[in-house]
C-alpha cells in the first residue's frame, strides 16, 4: 500500500466531509461550525501521521526516492499519475502541515459565515500544494499547479477584507497567465523529446535527459521561470502579492505566504535549475540581479507601509529575493541556504500574519497609525509578535539568519559586489521590523483604543511550537540542511527507460 | 444517381419519421405535452441507432449522398445528446405555452435537429445544403418564438434571416463554381483538371469556406451571433451555440479532411483563427448580458477548435474529440443553469449583475456554474482543462508559434470575463430576490447534475485511448504513416 496518493487525496476528502458536516443543519449553528472545524483537525492529524509513516517507515522498493508511486492515466499521451518524494518535497510538505495547525487553532474557528465551505477550500488548497510538491509528471504538476489557485481565489474573494474581489482577480490573473507560459514550455519540452526519440511522455526523469539546443533550452527555461517568478514573487511581477496577502482572510494569508510562495521556489529548484542546468547557469546573472533587486525593493517598500499586513507582505518579497539569489548561485551551499530560507520564512511570516490577524480581530484595524502600545494590554500576543519580527529581520540564532547567511556566503563566491549589495538589504530589514515592533507593541498606548483579550494559553502553546522550530532551524540547522536537498537528476530512476 | 442508392443513416430516418408522426398527431389534437414527449422519444431513438444505416454499404467509388463512419457517429451522437438536453431545458416553458404554439416549437426544434444531422452525415453538396437550410429556416422560427418582449425576438429573427440568407447565397455560389470545375457534387474541395484555370477551384473553395465561417461565426463574419443569441430564448441560444456549431464544424472537417491544407487555405485559416480568438475574447470583455457573453466566448472557442483543425497529426483527433465534448457539455451546463435561474421569456436573469450573491441564495446552482465556467476557461478539474491542454499540444507539436501565443493571450483575456461572473456570484447579495427565479425545477436540476458529472469525470478520467475518429482520405499515403505513428504513441 503506497502512501503518496493518500497523502494527496486525504485533505480534499476530509474537506468534503467538513463541508457536509457544516451543512447538516439547514440553519448553521455554532455546533455545526465546530463540527466542520473538528473534522479539519482530525484530517490534519491523520495527514501528519501518514506523513510521519512515510518519513520514518522504510519503503523497500522505492529506489533513490523516499517514496514512489506510478499509475497510468492517459496512456495515449504518455501521461501518468507519477508521484515521487525526495528530501526537498518531504520537508516542504512538513512545513505545509506544520503551518496548517496554527492556522486551524488561531484563525479558522473565527469564520462564522459558511464555515464548512471555508474549511473545504482550505483543505483543497492544501491538496493542490501537496500534489504540486509530489508530482513528477509534468502534466500532473501543471494540473495541481492550476488546481490550487481556484480554492484560494474563492477564499480571498469571499472571506477577505474590504477590497477583496479586486485582489482575488489580480491574484488569479497573474498566476494563471504565467501558468499558461509554463504550459507552453512543458509542451515544447515534450514535443522536443518526441521529435528526437519518438516517445511521447510527460515523465520528469525521462524528459530531463532530452538533448536540447542552447537556444531552445533557454526559451523553455524562461517559460518555466515566468510562472515560478510570479509565484515566488520576483520583483517586476510581484504586484499581485501585496493586495492578495493584505485582503485575504488570516488563514488564507498564512497559506499564501507560508506555502504557496514556496511552490514557486520549489518549482525553480526542481524545474529550472535541475531540468535545464546549462540554461539556468547562463540565466543566473539576470536571476541573481532580480533577486537582489527584490531584496532591496521589497525592504524599501515595506519600510513605507502603514498597513501591518501590507508591511509583512512586502517583507516577503524581500525575503524571497534571498531564495532566488540562493537558487541561482549554482552551488550546493546556495541551494541549502535557499531551502533554509524558505522553511524559516514560511514559519516566521506565517506566524506574523497570524498575529496581524489576531490584532485585526481585536482592534478592527490594520493601520499602524491607529494601533499602539499593545504590550501592556496583550503581553502574550506582543511577545510572540516581537519574537517573529526579530526572526524576520535575521537575528543570529534564529532560522532566517541561517538561510540568509548561507545565501550571502554562496553569493560571495560568485560575485562579491552582488553579495555586498544584497547584504545591505538587511539594514532596511532591521529598520522596518523594529519600526513595526516599536509602533505596535512598544509605543505609548493610543487614546480611544480598546484592546481585546490576550491570546489564550492554548493558542500561545501552538505559537510556542512554531517558535521552537524557528530556534531549532537557527541553532542546529545541519540535519535539515542535509536532509532537505533535492535528489540529483543523475541519481533518479524511473520513467520509461528506468523500468522497461 | 439517387435511384439505385438507398444508403441512408438510420438517425435521419428515425428523425424524419418522428417528425411526421408528431405532425400527424398535431393534426388530431394539438397538445404541447404530447409533442414534447414525441420529440424526446424520437431523439432518444435516433441516439440509440446512431451507428446504424439502411441499404447497401456506401461505395468508396462513385457518389453517395450520405456517409457514415466514426466521425459522423461521434458528432451525430453529440448533437443528438445536446438536442435532448436543450429540449429538456425548454420543457417547462413550452408546456406552459399551451397547445397553440408549444407543439410548433417542438416541431421546429426537431426539424432543426434533422437539418444538423443531415449536415453531419452528408457526403454530397445536396444533402449538405438542404440540411443547412433546414437548420437555418427552423432556427429563424425558433428565434422568433420569444414572447416577452416580442420585438426582441422578431428583431433577432430578422437579423438571422438576412445574414443567413447572404451566407447561404455565397455558399451556393461556391458550390456552383465547384460543380462547374469538377462536374461532380461530391462533398470535397474542387481540384482543377484539364485546362481550367487554377483560380476557379480556389475561388470556389474560398466561397464555400466563407459560407461556413458565416454559420460558424468566425471573426470577420461574427456580427450576427451576439445579437441573435441575446434576442432568442435561452434554450434556443443554447441550440445556436452548440448543435448548429457542432454540425457546421463536423461538415467543415469532413469537407477539407483532417490533413495538411493547401498553402492558400492555410494562410486564410491562420488569419481567421487569430482574428477569431482575439476578436471573440475582446468582444466578451465588455458584455453585461450573459447570453451575449456566451456568444462571444463561443466565437473564441470556435477559434481554439480551428487551431486543432489546422494542426494535423498524432494529437489532432484526441484534441478535437475532447474539445467538442468539453465545449458542448460546459456550454450546455451554463445555459441550463441560466434557464433554471431566469424566469421564462423575460429579460430578467440574463444580466450578469442580477447574479449577485447567487452563492448565498442558491449554492448548488452557483457551484455548478462556477465549475462550468472554469471548465470553459480551461482550469482543472473540469474537462475543459484537458481540452485546452490538448489544443495547445497540437499547436506546439506543429510549431504554430503564433497560434499558440494567441491561444495563451486569448485564454488570459477569457479568464478575466469568466472569473468576473464568478466574482459577481461570490459577492454579497444586494437585493436578495430581484429577478431571480425561486421555484425549483427538478428536470433542470437533474440535467445540471448529469452535465456536472460529465464535466468532472471527463476531466479526471478521460477516455483511456482516444481513437482516431477523424475522416481521412484513404488515397493519401500519409494516412497509413499516421496510424503507425499513432500505434507508437499508444504503446
Amino acid at each position: 500500500m503506497n502512501a503518496l496518493p493518500a497523502l494527496v487525496l486525504l485533505p480534499i476528502l476530509g474537506g468534503g466531509v467538513a463541508w457536509v458536516a457544516g451543512r447538516i443543519r439547514p440553519v448553521p449553528t455554532p455546533a455545526s461550525r465546530d463540527a466542520a472545524w473538528w473534522v479539519v483537525l482530525a484530517t490534519l492529524v491523520m495527514e501528519t501521521l501518514l506523513l510521519a509513516l512515510v518519513t520514518f517507515g522504510h519503503q523497500p522498493h522505492a529506489g533513490p526516492w523516499l517514496a514512489h508511486f506510478s499509475m497510468p492515466w492517459l496512456p495515449a499521451m504518455g501521461i501518468a499519475v507519477r508521484l515521487d518524494m525526495d528530501g526537498l518535497s518531504l520537508s516542504l510538505i512538513w512545513l505545509s502541515l506544520v503551518l496548517c495547525f496554527p492556522c486551524v487553532f488561531l484563525s479558522t474557528r473565527q469564520v462564522t459565515v459558511n464555515a464548512g465551505a471555508f474549511h473545504f477550500l482550505f483543505l483543497a488548497t492544501l491538496t493542490g500544494v501537496i500534489g504540486t510538491f509530489l508530482a513528477t509528471d509534468l502534466f500532473l504538476f501543471f494540473f495541481f499547479w492550476e488546481l490550487m489557485l481556484v480554492p484560494m481565489f474563492v477564499l480571498i474573494a469571499t472571506w477577505g477584507h474590504e477590497d477583496r474581489q479586486r485582489a482575488a482577480m489580480t491574484f488569479f490573473m497573474f498566476t494563471q497567465g504565467s501558468g499558461l507560459l509554463m504550459l507552453v514550455s512543458i509542451l515544447g519540452l515534450v514535443m522536443a523529446h518526441y521529435r528526437t526519440t519518438g516517445v511521447l511522455t510527460f515523465d520528469y526523469v525521462t524528459l530531463s535527459r532530452t538533448p536540447l539546443s542552447p537556444a531552445l533550452s533557454m526559451l523553455l527555461m524562461v517559460g518555466f521561470f515566468m510562472a515560478f517568478a510570479v509565484k515566488l514573487p520576483v520583483v517586476p511581477v510581484h504586484v499581485w502579492l501585496p493586495a492578495a496577502h493584505t485582503q485575504a482572510p488570516t488563514a488564507a494569508s498564512v497559506l499564501l505566504a507560508g506555502i504557496l510562495l514556496k511552490t514557486g521556489g520549489y518549482g525553480m529548484i526542481r524545474f529550472n535549475v535541475m531540468l535545464f542546468p546549462d540554461a539556468a547557469s547562463r540565466f543566473a546573472p539576470i536571476a541573481m540581479g532580480l533577486g537582489v533587486a527584490g531584496i532591496l525593493y521589497g525592504a524599501w517598500l515595506s519600510f513605507a507601509q502603514d498597513d501591518v499586513k501590507r508591511l509583512i507582505a512586502y517583507s516577503s518579497v524581500s525575503h524571497m529575493g534571498f531564495v532566488l539569489l540562493g537558487i541561482f548561485c549554482g552551488s550546493r551551499m546556495g541551494m541549502q541556504g535557499a531551502i533554509m530560507q524558505m522553511l524559516a520564512h514560511g514559519l516566521s511570516t506565517a506566524a506574523l500574519f497570524l498575529i496581524a490577524g489576531a490584532i485585526q480581530d481585536r482592534l478592527h484595524t490594520r493601520d499602524m497609525r491607529r494601533i499602539g502600545g499593545l504590550w501592556a494590554a496583550m503581553p502574550r500576543l506582543s511577545s510572540a509578535g516581537v519574537f517573529f519580527a526579530v526572526a524576520a529581520l535575521g537575528m543570529p540564532g534564529l532560522g532566517n539568519f541561517t538561510g540568509e547567511f548561507l545565501v550571502l556566503l554562496a553569493a560571495w563566491h560568485v560575485s562579491p559586489p552582488l553579495a555586498t549589495v544584497a547584504a545591505a538589504g538587511l539594514v532596511p530589514a532591521a529598520m522596518y521590523a523594529l519600526r513595526m515592533v516599536n509602533r505596535i507593541f512598544l509605543a505609548a498606548p493610543r487614546a480611544g483604543l480598546r484592546p481585546g483579550p490576550d491570546l489564550p494559553a492554548r493558542q500561545m502553546a501552538v505559537l510556542a511550537c512554531v517558535m521552537a522550530l524557528v530556534v531549532m532551524l537557527g541553532l542546529y540547522p545541519q540535519p535539515f540542511m542535509t536532509f532537505s536537498l533535492p535528489l540529483p537528476v543523475a541519481d533518479m530512476t524511473g520513467g520509461e527507460d528506468g523500468a522497461p | 444517381m439517387i435511384g439505385h442508392d438507398v444508403f441512408l443513416p438510420a438517425p435521419l430516418l428515425v428523425l424524419s419519421f418522428g417528425i411526421m408522426i408528431v405532425l400527424a398527431a398535431t393534426a388530431c389534437r394539438r397538445s404541447a405535452g404530447r409533442s414534447l414527449l414525441g420529440g424526446m422519444v424520437t431523439l432518444l431513438l435516433a441516439l440509440a441507432v446512431v451507428g446504424l444505416h439502411t441499404g447497401g454499404v456506401s461505395g468508396s467509388e462513385g457518389d453517395t449522398l450520405f456517409i457514415q463512419d466514426r466521425w459522423t457517429t461521434y458528432t451525430a451522437a453529440l448533437s443528438l445528446f445536446s438536442s435532448m438536453c436543450i429540449l429538456l431545458m425548454s420543457w417547462r416553458d413550452t408546456a406552459h405555452e399551451g397547445a397553440g404554439t408549444g407543439d410548433e416549437y417542438v416541431l421546429l426544434f426537431m426539424l432543426g435537429t434533422l437539418g444538423a444531422l443531415a449536415m453531419v452525415f452528408s457526403a454530397n453538396y445536396m444533402p449538405f445544403f438542404m440540411g443547412l437550410e433546414l437548420l437555418g429556416v427552423s432556427l429563424m422560427g425558433l428565434v422568433a418564438f420569444r414572447r416577452r418582449p416580442a420585438t426582441a425576438g422578431h428583431e433577432a429573427a430578422m437579423k438571422y434571416l438576412i445574414l443567413s440568407g447572404v451566407s447561404s447565397a455565397i455558399l451556393l455560389f461556391g458550390i456552383g463554381l465547384a460543380y462547374g470545375v469538377t462536374g461532380s457534387l461530391r462533398f470535397a474541395p474542387p481540384v482543377a483538371t484539364g485546362d481550367i484555370p487554377a483560380a476557379l477551384p480556389m475561388a470556389a473553395t474560398v466561397m464555400i469556406l466563407v459560407g461556413m465561417f458565416f454559420k460558424l461565426s468566425a471573426v470577420p463574419f461574427h456580427m450576427w451571433l451576439p445579437d441573435v443569441m441575446e434576442g432568442a430564448r435561452v434554450p434556443v441560444a443554447a441550440f445556436l451555440a452548440v448543435v448548429s456549431k457542432i454540425a457546421i464544424f463536423s461538415s467543415l472537417v469532413r469537407y477539407f479532411g483532417a490533413e495538411e491544407q493547401p498553402p492558400f487555405l492555410n494562410d486564410i485559416l491562420y488569419a481567421v483563427i487569430v482574428l477569431t480568438i482575439l476578436g471573440g475574447n475582446l468582444l466578451a470583455l465588455r458584455q453585461t448580458s450573459l447570453p451575449r457573453l456566451m456568444a462571444c466566448s463561443s466565437i473564441a472557442h470556435v477559434g481554439y477548435l480551428l487551431i486543432a483543425f489546422l494542426c494535423p497529426g498524432l494529437l489532432q483527433a484526441g484534441a478535437i474529440t475532447i474539445y467538442l465534448a468539453a465545449y458542448s457539455a460546459s456550454t450546455l451546463g451554463v445555459f441550463a443553469i441560466m434557464t433554471a435561474f431566469a424566469p421564462p421569456d423575460g429579460p430578467e436573469g440574463t444580466v450578469i449583475a442580477q447574479w449577485t450573491g447567487l452563492f448565498s441564495s442558491r449554492p448548488f446552482l452557483a457551484s455548478a456554474m462556477t465549475l462550468m465556467l472554469l471548465s470553459l476557461a480551461g482550469i482543472p478539474p473540469g474537462i475543459g482543462f484537458l481540452a485546452k491542454f490538448q489544443i495547445a499540444a497540437t499547436g506546439v507539436a506543429h510549431q504554430r508559434d503564433l497560434l499558440v501565443c494567441v491561444l495563451v493571450i486569448g485564454s488570459i483575456i477569457g479568464l478575466y470575463y469568466y472569473l468576473n461572473i464568478i466574482r459577481v456570484m461570490l459577492a454579497a447579495p444586494l437585493f436578495p430576490s430581484a429577478g431571480q427565479n425561486r421555484d425549483s425545477r427538478p428536470e433542470l436540476t437533474a440535467l445540471v447534475i448529469v452535465l456536472t458529472i460529465i464535466v468532472v469525470i471527463g476531466g479526471l478520467f478521460p477516455v483511456r485511448a482516444i481513437h482516431p475518429i477523424l475522416p481521412m482520405h484513404p488515397a493519401l499515403p500519409e494516412t497509413r504513416d499516421e496510424t503507425v505513428h499513432w500505434r507508437a504513441g499508444l504503446r
